[in-house]
């Protein structure tokens, strides 16, 4: 995050100045150009995937499974989460199952999901919903069990149904722990496709990147990293907007119910 | 509290019982779910065989090697970014875009350099730990109470006893945290870095038991994986404790 207003020009120069030794030490040492092809090369390789449709398959691919993988994830994490954070009970009988399945990298549920499922969409989808599910569900557990029991007291005293107390007390006071998950996730769950895809070979930018790697056409290969990379920044920011507008509405809406 | 732990823990008993009986009795495929006390023999037979603890040792080889090299370049980086802002505003715009990139990608390139040898991992990790341990410190660093600094200036401390004595003690909890949250992405990436490209490693061995249908040795590998991951975790933080007796941690 920039902390300053003003344009970050050292930085920036870094940069500059980095790329430009790229460009020029890939060029004069033609023996490396295998393992670090230059700038140019890789710009040109890029504009050339782009416009020739190739990667872009790929790319639409990768977002839908992305896309799948996330939102079903959330739906999940934060009910399973509301109810666990809410009723003490649940929580205890599966609270042991939870520390034992947290420690076991997610990524190796892969294998199983292979023997399940097979190489296709729905195991990766698959995947990412189940590593994208943690983050969400233990912040949501958090943010819900943390309330204090007079909002929701509250609430009752008034007269509110279980539903209402749901949408107007329990998740806006556990929004803060819920978006924090959820921004968790988000890496998670690019992470996961990413590697299901490089390991089961089906198509999408992990995938193709390690195609090109096999191949030896390193310069598609770094282009294809730093498509994955934009990918990966616009889902960031497309989060924070949302993110921002989420909570101008929480804020207006808690303004509103002062009055 | 004792009675939800209990709770937990019968529960927990319940569901791999029902497990045994549903696998036992043929209702779930058991080429896919064995019965769970057939992992469980796999498991230890695998132990006694020397297997296991063999590819656990290869995999946590070269993933401590890449952990302690990313905390070796990371933090003294994450320290000097953090008490000279100038150095920070330099490098702040190759870090944020170096960041977005998903760590696993990085393994093409790092095969690209160095095949299937450890190096390749080594270098996977200590990219994809860098950002944490990274933004972690600079953050410690900054956040530094300025009255401690003051202090000890009015003390006439020379700089050198600055940096040790205020400087690192007041940043080190935030670094542990850094190192905490490094701690499972390391675990993870050398998971799919062996997944991906390599030839031994626990993670390569789930992948390959899957591979060749060995179902029960597969899980009998996530489950040492599950146990390493929970061992580090307690090993970290028996070390956060020794190095940091002074620093309360919320317990997780």
């Amino acid at each position: 995050m920039n902390d300053s207003r003003t344009f970050n020009w050292s930085g920036w120069l870094a940069l500059a100045l980095l790329l430009f030794m790229w460009e020029y030490g890939s060029r004069l040492n033609p023996k490396l150009q295998l393992y670090i092809p230059s700038i140019s090369q890789i710009l040109v390789t890029l504009g050339q995937l782009i416009s020739s449709g190739q990667v872009t398959a790929h790319l639409l691919i990768t977002l839908r499974r992305f896309v799948e993988g996330y939102l079903l994830a959330a739906v999940v994490g934060v009910s399973v989460g509301v109810i666990l954070g809410y009723f003490r009970f649940a929580h205890s009988l599966l609270e042991m199952l939870i520390e034992f399945l947290r420690p076991m990298p997610s990524v190796a549920i892969i294998p199983v999901a292979i023997l399940l499922l097979g190489i296709g969409d729905s195991m990766i989808t698959a995947v990412t919903v189940y590593a994208s599910m943690w983050p969400i569900l233990v912040n949501t557990i958090d943010g819900v069990r943390y309330i204090e029991r007079t909002l929701v007291d509250t609430g009752r005293t008034f007269g509110l149904s279980r539903p209402r107390i749901l949408w107007h007390v329990i998740l806006p006071a556990a929004s803060r722990y819920i978006v924090t998950g959820l921004r968790v996730s988000l890496s998670i769950a690019l992470i996961l496709v990413t590697t299901a895809e490089m390991i089961v070979g089906s198509q999408g930018l992990g995938f193709f990147i390690l195609d090109e790697e096999r191949s030896l056409h390193s310069s598609a290969m770094y282009a294809g990293i730093i498509l994955v990379a934009l990918l990966g920044y616009c889902l960031n920011r497309l989060f924070l907007l949302l993110e921002n507008r989420g909570m101008k509405w929480r804020r207006g809406m808690i303004a509103r119910e002062a009055i | 509290m004792r009675d939800s732990r209990l709770n937990g823990f019968l529960f927990l008993l319940g569901l791999l019982g029902v497990w045994e009986l549903v696998a036992e009795a043929g209702w779930v495929n058991p080429l896919i779910v064995p019965p769970f006390s057939k992992i469980l023999s796999s498991f230890f037979s695998l132990i006694e065989s020397g297997q296991i603890p063999w590819q656990i040792l290869a995999s946590l080889k070269r993933s401590v090697v890449g952990y302690l090299l990313a905390a070796a370049i990371f933090i003294p980086l994450g320290v000097l970014m953090g008490l000279f802002d100038a150095f920070h505003r330099g490098l702040e715009v190759i870090i944020e875009m170096l960041r977005p990139i998903p760590p696993p990608v990085v393994v093409p390139v790092a095969m690209l350099f160095f095949g299937l040898e450890d190096e390749m991992k080594i270098f996977v990790i200590c990219f994809s730990c860098a950002w944490p341990i990274l933004l972690n410190t600079i953050d410690g660093v900054r956040n530094i109470d300025r009255v401690l600094l003051d202090t000890a200036r009015t003390f006439g401390l020379s700089r050198q006893r600055i940096m040790w004595r205020v400087i690192v003690p007041a940043c080190s909890p935030q670094i542990m945290t850094g190192l905490r949250v490094s701690l499972p992405i390391m675990l993870i990436l050398v998971v799919i870095s062996e997944m991906v490209g390599s030839t031994d490693g626990i993670g390569y061995f789930i992948l390959d038991s899957q591979r060749r249908f060995k179902v029960a040795q597969m899980y009998a590998g996530m489950l040492a994986l599950a146990i390493l991951g929970y061992g580090l975790n307690q090993l970290f933080n028996l070390l956060s404790r020794l190095l940091l007796p002074w620093h309360e941690r919320k317990v997780d």
